[in-house]
């Protein structure tokens, strides 16, 4: 018998030698982004002094002050988030009906439809950038907030992402609910929904971060002052010659920490949803 | 119960075809003018000479293509960009799928931890790569302060050609490993604790609960982080633009950097487009070998 | 079903509000100025001097309204141009570089400046004559004129005082001629601890990989080394290149010297933020620093001074910002007044002080509040000096990036790659002429 392990010490150490490795291992990861938030405090003139300061010899608050008055930033964080927001939900939706019809419906042709989407992941976007430019210009959407919405509300990889998650939840329930006469929509929405939620959450925040984290996109659609994102704006920190260190990363410290904390607070929906125990056969 | 079934099934193909059609249209509708469309566009440059200021465009047949496969330097980004994906992609999952596990099971502050993993994954890259060439800098930078201490000579990091490599591709693990984290993770919550149970009621060990019953359901998430990852690395840009710009001599230069010089440097959209569409017809091959492989191995699961 | 509803709403909610956006951002642009779009790229710590000069343009032509628009310099604006031409929403005025020059006047996208010098608001030789001839080389293609230089920068040496005062060099005495620059150099590579590491390098050598945003740059930085051995880039009538004769080994085989003196190459992390930390003595540099430095290095006493002469001659290379305007741009005219205005004597000067550029004509050095913020800021009477026998690269017909690419590819490979650098040089003018044969071919058809 196995029962070494259920020894009460040797589960212990294991567990705290899980933890020590853990811990150490995310302060590694962590370690660049300690260095930006800690360096945005910091006077240009300390900025990489050698051997290299971690705590700044005095708290430069002014940087963000400095970094957030260079343009217009409030307006800019309402506008990225705004336009995130939207297309998030709005990726969910399409997203999941998609996906349900890729996992659950044989219709004709479904296998090479998927290939389709599949493939269009593989085209870098560098060449279908202006491209989709003007096709947003053929309808007249340039320099709108439809230009940041619309193109991202279908999302090959949320489709197949969201695909992937259903083909894993088992059949019988849904069927048990056909037999109960639910049409295919109320089979989604009241069994397979719940059931994804570690997916739907992963897939929002990916989808919030990518939306919010894009600069190219809405560096050509946009021209407008009232309409630039975060990312715009902090382009201003840094050209090609020039990198205004202590601003950057002032700019860059508060573009990140809302996204962590959703990240840090959205955790809950990627813990387990309903337990399937109790269905059998 | 079976009968019952059998009654719906009546109409089954016009029914299927119908219903499919109303759960797609949302995203077919967009996916085909906003994704598909400049997709097939882009196929339609490449055979043609743009310089994108002119509306000008001169068909050139195939000679984009075939100045492509004469080009030394396409051959070289293309083999820079397999050497980058073969040594992120490993890397990469084996990290996540580790990290992934554990944080499942007794851990102090999970929450913390995730935040942590993930947090490289949300800085963009440009601030990312910023930071990291403050860390290589051979002369001042914090990572060759910390091999110091180790008695470890200083390495040239970013301005020596194999060492190049070497560190976009830690850059690249550590910017990318969160994503498959969080991804593994989704997959292995949906994996019932009643089945582990029951093995460990009939005395499975813990290494081959892992290997028969994690592993197998994890499947389609597997084989869904295997094709975005090597679909994501192929197509690597932003943090070797900002950290080596294709690298000392040439060493660190991938596929859509060569891509995206060849459109904003030179003007030539419609041989970058070439370009793009040789990238696309080499991960469809390994995309398609991928799902034949796992086809064969995990029967329904894919 | 009730909960498809509740989404329908919430989305229908959504695009709404975003229709409502556009109504209102349409709204304002209702009234009767003339308002002139002007694309720059601007560092944040340049806005404020621009602005000013914004203020006082609209405040001397009333009718006509400037929105200036940051695009952030390199690929970004590129890009935007690209998609803007094409959606035809370019705008009135933009910076444009001499890389893609050549295209925007083949898609006839751009103004010749002489349908505006040549109008009855025009420019009288007089001012034409004023203006340093080389800015209007780099403005043109094949000769005609496209553009108009709004300020001018050169290449100059910036220096640590107080580090050369430490190793016992006159600390008023920059390095003159490139062998007192080798020396330099060499005095002020420091390894204080005998660890085998640097804690002060003497020069920063502009490497750069060739392929990158930054190659151009690099070979910018190259060019007059190249000049001052007697060399040229490529010949008068640009069928062949000459920057692989004995000059241009020369000037690659100095760069080489002083590469090597570093045993472990150059910084990663830009050569300011290593000068702002003492660890590096002298590099090169041009005016538009010079504002920032002027606030952030506080504690350091540094200086600018004219870049060393070399074996055969005295010279830097120039260049600016360029302004065109679009043919899309429904107000040429004024857009034009405002170029004109910007280039007279006054407002140069009121812009130089402002931002740390400097002017693109002679005649603001007559200007006594020019005259007076010379004298108090001597580090940019440096530069203003230099233009005197500043020279520009001269655009290259056809194939100028891939030229430019092939010399930056010899420099990064006879410095990190170690190669030899006639060999570097000879490969590089072989890809070279080979295109421009092929230009030769294509012209004769």
């Amino acid at each position: 018998m196995n029962d070494l392990k259920y020894i009460p010490i040797i589960k212990q150490t294991r567990t705290i030698v899980f933890n020590i490795t853990l811990y150490a291992l995310a302060i590694a990861t962590l370690m660049p982004f300690i260095w930006m938030v800690l360096t945005s405090f910091k006077d240009m003139n300390e900025l990489f002094s050698y051997p290299p300061t971690w705590f700044p010899h005095e708290f430069h608050f002014e940087n963000f002050k400095n970094a957030f008055e260079a343009a217009p930033f409030g307006r800019y964080y309402l506008n990225s988030i705004f336009v995130a927001i939207t297309v998030t939900i709005g990726q969910l939706f399409t997203c999941s009906l998609a996906a349900y019809a890729f996992a659950r419906i044989k219709f004709w042709g479904r296998e090479v439809l998927f290939f389709i989407f599949l493939g269009t992941m593989m085209i870098p976007y560098h060449v279908t950038m202006i491209p989709s430019f003007m096709v947003l210009y053929w309808l007249g959407w340039v320099d709108s907030y439809k230009a940041l919405i619309v193109p991202g509300l279908a999302s090959a990889f949320g489709t197949f992402l969201l695909r992937q998650f259903f083909l894993t939840i088992p059949q019988d329930l849904e069927d048990a609910a056909y037999m109960d006469g639910c049409s295919r929509f109320g089979v989604l929405w009241r069994i397979i929904v719940p059931l994804a939620k570690p997916a739907l959450a992963t897939l929002a925040i990916f989808t919030f971060m990518g939306v919010f984290n894009d600069f190219i996109w809405a560096l050509i659609v946009i021209n407008s002052e009232q309409l630039q994102t975060v990312q715009l704006g902090l382009a201003v920190f840094r050209d090609r010659y020039v990198t205004e260190w202590d601003l950057l990363m002032a700019g860059s410290v508060t573009a990140t920490l809302p996204i962590l904390i959703i990240f840090f607070f959205a955790q809950k929906y990627f813990i387990k949803g309903i337990t399937l125990s109790g269905l059998k056969g | 119960m079976g009968q019952a079934y059998k009654h719906k099934r009546i109409g089954y193909k016009k029914k299927n075809g119908f219903n499919a059609l109303l759960f797609l249209s949302p995203t077919l509708i967009i996916f085909t003018t906003f994704i598909l469309f400049p997709v097939i566009f882009s196929f339609y440059l490449s055979f043609h000479k743009w310089n994108m200021f002119s509306s000008v465009r001169s068909f050139v047949g195939l000679d984009n293509y075939v100045r492509l496969f004469k080009d030394g330097e396409f051959w070289l980004v293309l083999k820079n960009t397999f050497i980058y994906t073969l040594g992120t992609v490993p890397l990469n999952m084996a990290f996540a799928l580790a990290v992934a596990y554990f944080l499942n099971k007794k851990v102090f502050g999970k929450k913390f931890l995730r935040t942590a993993f993930f947090a490289p994954v949300i800085i963009s890259p440009v601030a990312a790569a910023v930071i990291w060439r403050w860390l290589y800098d051979p002369n001042f930078g914090f990572l060759n302060y910390f091999l110091s201490w180790f008695g470890v000579r200083s390495i040239n990091w970013l301005n020596d050609p194999t060492a190049a490599m070497f560190a976009l591709i830690i850059m690249g693990v550590w910017k990318t490993f969160g994503f498959n984290m969080v991804l593994f993770t989704a997959g292995l919550q949906g994996i019932p604790e009643t089945y582990y149970e029951a093995a460990e009621i009939d005395g499975a060990t813990r290494w081959s609960r892992f290997w028969k019953i994690t592993l197998p359901l994890l499947a389609p998430t597997t084989f869904f982080i295997t094709i975005i990852s090597i679909i994501g690395s192929f197509q690597v840009f932003d943090i070797v633009y900002v950290l080596t710009s294709g690298g000392p001599l040439g060493s660190t230069k991938v596929y859509v950097f060569y891509l995206y010089e060849w459109a904003f440097k030179f003007f030539e959209m419609g041989y970058a487009s070439a370009a793009a569409y040789i990238l696309f017809a080499i991960l469809f091959v390994l995309t398609l070998i991928q799902v034949k492989y796992l086809r064969s191995k995990v029967y329904e699961a894919v | 079903m009730k909960c498809a509803k509740i989404v329908i709403c919430i989305l229908t909610f959504i695009f709404s509000s975003i229709l409502n956006f556009q109504c209102q951002k349409q709204k304002e642009k209702v009234d009767n100025d003339i308002e002139i779009t002007f694309w720059h790229s601007f560092v944040s710590s340049t806005i404020p001097a621009l602005n000013n000069l914004i203020a006082k343009f609209e405040s001397e032509n009333p009718n006509i309204r400037i929105k200036a628009q940051y695009i952030p310099s390199g690929d970004a604006l590129i890009q935007k141009l690209i998609s803007a031409v094409q959606s035809e929403t370019a705008p009135d005025i933009s910076w444009i570089h001499a890389d893609y020059l050549s295209e925007l006047v083949q898609a006839n996208a751009i103004y010749k400046m002489r349908h505006f010098i040549d109008s009855e608001n025009g420019l009288t030789e007089e001012d034409i004559n004023d203006i340093y001839p080389p800015l209007l080389h780099y403005a043109s293609w094949r000769d005609t004129l496209y553009s108009m230089p709004l300020e001018a920068t050169n290449l100059a040496l910036l220096y640590n005082k107080d580090m050369l005062y430490e190793v016992g060099l006159d600390s008023s005495r920059p390095p003159q001629t490139w062998d007192e620059l080798h020396a330099y150099a060499k005095r002020l590579t420091v390894d204080r601890d005998n660890d085998g590491k640097f804690d002060q390098v003497g020069f920063f050598v502009p490497i750069y990989p060739a392929s990158g945003p930054l190659g151009a740059w690099m070979v910018w930085q190259w060019i007059p080394f190249l000049w001052q051995a007697g060399g040229y880039v490529i010949d008068q009538n640009q069928s062949q290149v000459l920057y692989n004769s004995s000059s241009g080994i020369q000037a690659l085989t100095f760069w080489q010297a002083l590469f090597n003196m570093v045993d472990i190459s150059t910084f990663t992390v830009d050569y300011q933020v290593a000068f702002a930390a003492k660890r590096l003595a002298m590099a090169l540099d041009g005016p538009w620093n010079l504002p920032r430095y002027n606030k952030l290095l506080r504690n350091l006493d540094w200086a600018i001074a004219p870049l060393p002469e070399g074996p055969e001659k005295r010279v830097t290379i120039v260049a600016g910002e360029y302004l065109a305007i679009f043919k899309q741009s429904r107000y040429p005219q004024e857009a034009w007044q405002f170029i004109k205005w910007v280039i007279q004597p006054e407002n140069q000067a009121f812009w130089s002080i402002r931002s740390g550029y400097l002017p693109m004509r002679r005649s603001v050095l007559n200007i006594p509040e020019f005259k007076d913020y010379m004298k108090s800021n001597k580090n940019f009477a440096v530069f203003v000096k230099q233009m005197e026998y500043g020279q520009s690269q001269r655009s290259i017909d056809y194939h100028g990036i891939a030229i430019t690419r092939h010399i930056a590819d010899a420099i990064e490979k006879a410095t990190i790659g170690k190669m030899d650098s006639r060999e570097a040089l000879d490969e590089a003018a072989n890809k070279s002429n080979t295109l421009l044969n092929s230009v030769q071919e294509d012209l004769k058809k």
